[in-house]
Formats: structure tokens, C-alpha cells, sequence
């Protein structure tokens, strides 16, 4: 295993940015597929007609980043570790919405949510001692 | 659901499964001393994991147009303890009590987040 590289090329610091990235490109995909939709269209079951609407070009942007620096990820962190902590994007949907867009979270959400937050906490734990492997 | 719906929801699930696998293993052949960005095995493992990663994209937006995204992030969230389970036993990762039930509580929280 390599030497865990510092500053931009820590690959926690990466983990983050594959996040974002994925955060903002999925909700421009729903709002790009939904403009473009046509049910009745033959190949409308492969969301080629998507292709139509600029937010799909922007969020296919944002998925090559996000997927470089996933890599990039990959290279230095075990994927039962790197995996379940990059859908902490999960939450941060809902959570962004109830912040920003004043938006209401149900209680059975945010239960959910506090499921996710647990297990994240399990699964992050022992990153201290891999941590010091790398 | 249909049977189609579910045909294509479980393929664009599967296909996004495989790509992580794929791709960790590319990555993973480039830590070793004779590996190289430019070795056969990296470029075909890369390859392979690219092609399934498109083939998940165009199968989700297709079913982004029909169903909303709160209906098929349930899905998507049981990707989290598929791709652990698959990582303990195809790439032989070290496989803890803690990262599994780690796992199943995020996918267990994700689908009770999209649900409501």
C-alpha cells in the first residue's frame, strides 16, 4: 500500500468533494429527466431523450468529477468503508431541503435519518486504525 | 410495479453493484509494483466498470421519467449493504460485525428516509 497522500490528495478530503459533486448532480438529473419525459416514446425506457436538457449536461459534469475523484478514493480506502460512507448523501438531501428550503422532515424521516447517522458512526469507527495503516 | 419496472429497477441496481466492484479492483491492480495505468489488466477492468457504470446511468434516467425519486432511492439505499456483503466475499475485504451492521443500519435508515 502506498503512502497516504496529504493536502488536496487526501483521499477523505476526496471522499468529500464525490459527494458534493453527487449531491448537486442528482438533483439536476431529476429535474432534467422530469422537463424531458415522454412516456409514450419507444426508447424512453433507456433516458436517452434526457440527454435533451442542458441540466443533464451539467450533471454529467459534476458525475465525471464526482467519479474521478471516487477513483482517486477507491485507490486508498476499502470499499465496505468508502461505500456506505459516500451515501451520507443520503441524508444530506433531506437535510439540506429542511434547512435551506424551510422544507417539513416527517418523523418517520427522521428516524431514518438518525439510522443513517448510527450506522455512518459504526462503519467510520475503525478509520482511525486504518488510518494509521495507510 | 410492474414486472418491467422491477426488471429494469433490479438491472440499473445490479449494474451499479458490479461497476463499484470492478472499478475497486482496478484501482486496486494500480497499487501493486507492476501495476500501471497503462497495464491491460487496468485498462480492461476500467473499461468493464465504466460500460456497467453508463448502462446504470441510462437505466436510471429512464426510470426517473416515469417514477418519482423518492420512490426509487429505496432501491438505491440497499445498494449500501449489497456492495459491503460483495466487497467482504469477491474482493475479500475485511468484513467486521461493526461495518455490517454498519451497513445494514444506512440502508435500513435510507430506505425509511425515501419512504415517508
Amino acid at each position: 500500500m502506498r503512502d497516504r497522500p496529504s493536502g488536496f490528495g487526501n483521499p477523505w478530503l476526496q471522499l468529500v468533494l464525490s459527494v458534493m459533486c453527487v449531491l448537486v448532480s442528482e438533483l439536476l438529473l431529476k429535474r432534467g429527466a422530469t422537463e424531458t419525459a415522454d412516456p409514450a416514446s419507444e426508447w424512453s425506457w433507456t433516458g436517452i431523450n434526457s440527454l435533451a436538457s442542458p441540466l443533464v449536461w451539467w450533471a454529467i459534469i459534476l458525475i465525471i468529477i464526482s467519479f474521478i475523484s471516487w477513483l482517486y478514493v477507491l485507490k486508498y480506502i476499502p470499499l465496505t468503508i468508502a461505500f456506505p460512507l459516500s451515501r451520507v448523501v443520503d441524508i444530506l438531501v433531506p437535510l439540506s431541503c429542511w434547512i435551506f428550503l424551510g422544507e417539513v422532515i416527517s418523523a418517520r424521516r427522521w428516524c431514518g435519518i438518525g439510522l443513517v447517522v448510527v450506522g455512518l458512526a459504526l462503519v467510520a469507527k475503525p478509520i482511525a486504525r486504518i488510518g494509521e495503516r495507510l | 410495479m410492474t414486472w418491467l419496472s422491477l426488471f429494469f429497477i433490479v438491472a440499473s441496481l445490479l449494474s451499479f453493484v458490479g461497476a463499484q466492484l470492478v472499478l475497486k479492483r482496478a484501482m486496486e491492480s494500480t497499487n501493486t509494483q507492476s501495476g500501471s495505468l497503462r497495464s491491460l489488466r487496468f485498462i480492461s477492468r476500467m473499461a468493464a466498470g465504466i460500460a456497467l457504470m453508463t448502462i446504470s446511468f441510462f437505466l436510471t434516467l429512464g426510470l426517473l421519467q416515469r417514477f418519482d425519486l423518492s420512490y426509487l432511492y429505496p432501491f438505491q439505499g440497499l445498494s449500501v449493504i449489497i456492495i459491503t456483503i460483495l466487497a467482504g466475499v469477491i474482493l475479500k475485504e475485511k468484513l467486521t460485525m461493526q461495518l455490517t451492521i454498519g451497513g445494514v443500519l444506512i440502508s435500513a435508515g435510507i430506505v425509511l428516509v425515501s419512504l415517508s
